[in-house]
């Protein structure tokens, strides 16, 4: 197995010490592309922010194995539709947040950053589009600056919370498509949440299942058989 | 012409009423931006109206502690500052009291701050009714009378304010990051808490400073109405700052030269000012819009 890089041990999650879920378990290597599956209220997002720390886990631990000396770095990309329209940033003031972690407070990101960004920009196809106004933007654009902005944290592993909310058919499917090159050719670590089960399919290596109140994983060939299926849709195999 | 020549001279009785004015008109949008980025919009209201009555309960105690009348204006800098102390320390309590309920996410924000509001406002006309110093200058500071500005007051003004845009044009890349995205400024390692805590202190210290200065109805206009003028037209970020606060800046003059003109109060004539300037944009977005659209067709 190759090395980890993200760790959930006996994980309870929930808010105010009510537990969501409890008795997650799971290893993220270094390189791979898991997918977190379930339906709406099965505690996807709460899971996603107890991994990015944002809220503290109810019980169990998550160790992250970042290279010595230094944290682990997310790059979150969270659903274009939870940002506020009233904020005048360009794509590009967008995409140069990604930037701030390295940048300490007061001083602002240099020509060398700058050129960075610009060239994750470029990356995910979002450079046509950065000088105008985030907000204008459409469903998918937002998502390839949002993702631009991810890579601009350079990050261990990518984050990426349902990025095809909003997104029509085809953009979806150019969006995963992107999501899946950049993950084979830069090796970097993907972790999707999505519900869309052909999605899943056709690019994820690994899946976590969140299905009333338990959380199953395994690779794709483990659970798309019709058993598993069956049990998790709660039809009869067949 | 001759007013504005004579609001201009350097021996003009009242410029320091015109420069606080000024300087109260520029500073204010500043802040006032977040606030509008935050949709804090009625924070904007209660605040200055719970800076007053920090100010009010402040000139209050020493004449509840039987140590004589410390009243505001021009007798004297102990007054002032006692008046400063109470301003900001109901506006600081108040909004950070505010800010704690809204990050519990429990009951209706627009019920909290119309409440804050309306209490605020009733405490400051009862410790008036039964105090004679009201007679001494809290009436026409609550009307927004800017005439009797001492040097003192100017000084502090001029640096609280001073204080407030360095902070402001210093962290403003970390304000601004934690106001548009906590989540992803929290996965960055940026302390979201802190810099939420530290623009909630300039908009305190705003407030205080503005509400002592002008009054509350001149500081809530002076928040919002430019942040709100300016957000018609920027594209980005430097264009709806900097706009701003010019806007406000140079609304807050020619208020004073048309009040002077006119022999009208100050703060009302700044803030009437500030909304006509605001439906007249409003318009003027709107039919820049639609001969958009014409265009395009």
């Amino acid at each position: 197995m190759s090395e980890p890089l993200l760790t959930l041990d006996q994980l309870a999650i929930g808010y105010d010490g009510h537990v969501v879920l409890s008795g997650i378990s799971l290893v993220i290597s270094r390189g791979s592309f898991t997918a977190l599956l379930g339906a709406n209220g099965t505690g996807k997002s709460t899971l996603l922010k107890t991994i990015l720390g944002l809220q503290p886990a109810v019980a169990g631990r998550i160790e992250l194995h970042a290279a010595p000396g230094r944290a682990l770095i997310f790059g979150y990309v969270p659903q274009a539709t939870q940002f506020d329209p009233l904020y005048p940033l360009t794509g590009f003031d967008v995409a140069l947040m990604g930037a701030y972690g390295r940048v300490g407070p007061g001083r602002w990101p240099g020509r060398g950053e700058r050129d960075f960004v610009r060239d994750c920009l470029q990356a995910t196809g979002a450079a046509g589009f950065a000088d105008r106004k985030f907000s204008q933007l459409s469903g998918g654009q937002k998502q390839r600056v949002l993702i631009a902005r991810a890579l601009a944290a350079r990050p261990d592993i990518l984050v990426l919370d349902e990025p095809t909310a909003g997104v029509d058919v085809k953009a979806t499917r150019v969006l995963l498509e992107f999501i899946t090159q950049i993950h084979q050719e830069r090796s970097l670590t993907v972790l999707l949440v999505t519900h869309d089960l052909p999605l899943v399919r056709k690019h994820a290596q690994r899946i976590l299942w969140l299905h009333d109140g338990r959380a199953l994983h395994g690779t794709v060939a483990e659970l798309f058989t019709p058993e598993r299926m069956a049990e998790i849709f709660e039809v009869e195999a067949g | 012409m001759e007013t504005l020549k004579e609001i201009l001279a350097p021996d003009f009785l009242l410029r320091n009423s015109v420069y606080t004015s000024v300087l109260v008109g520029f500073a204010c949008p500043l802040v006032g931006v977040f606030l509008v980025l935050r949709r804090l919009v009625f924070m904007g209201v209660a605040l200055p109206q719970v800076s007053s009555t920090g100010v009010a309960v402040a000139l209050s105690l020493p004449v509840w502690l039987h140590l004589g009348a410390a009243p505001h204006g021009s007798n004297g800098q102990t007054g002032h500052l006692l008046a400063l102390a109470g301003s900001t320390l109901f506006t600081l309590l108040a909004i950070l009291s505010l800010a704690f309920m809204e990050r519990r996410g429990r009951g209706l924000p627009e019920g909290r701050l119309g409440t804050v509001y309306v209490v605020a406002t009733a405490a400051s006309i009862l410790l008036l009714s039964k105090n004679r110093v009201a007679e001494a200058g809290w009436l026409d500071l609550l009307k927004g009378e800017i005439i009797t500005i001492s040097d003192f007051d100017l000084k502090l003004t001029a640096i609280a304010l001073a204080l407030v845009l360095c902070v402001l044009g210093w962290f403003h890349k970390e304000i601004l990051f934690v106001s548009f995205d906590r989540s992803m400024a929290a996965t960055l390692g940026k302390k979201v808490v802190f810099w939420d805590a530290a623009l909630y202190l300039l908009i305190g210290l705003t407030v205080s400073i503005a509400v002592l200065s002008v009054g509350p109805l001149i500081a809530f206009g002076f928040l919002l109405i430019p942040a709100l003028t300016a957000h018609l037209f920027a594209r980005t970020m430097r264009q709806f700052v900097i706009g701003a606060s010019l806007l406000g800046g140079l609304t807050s003059f020619l208020g004073f030269w048309l009040a002077y003109s006119a022999d009208l109060p100050v703060g009302p004539t700044d803030v009437v000012l500030l909304g006509a300037v605001y439906l007249i944009c409003g318009v003027l977005n709107r039919v820049l819009i639609g001969w958009k659209s014409i265009q395009r067709l």
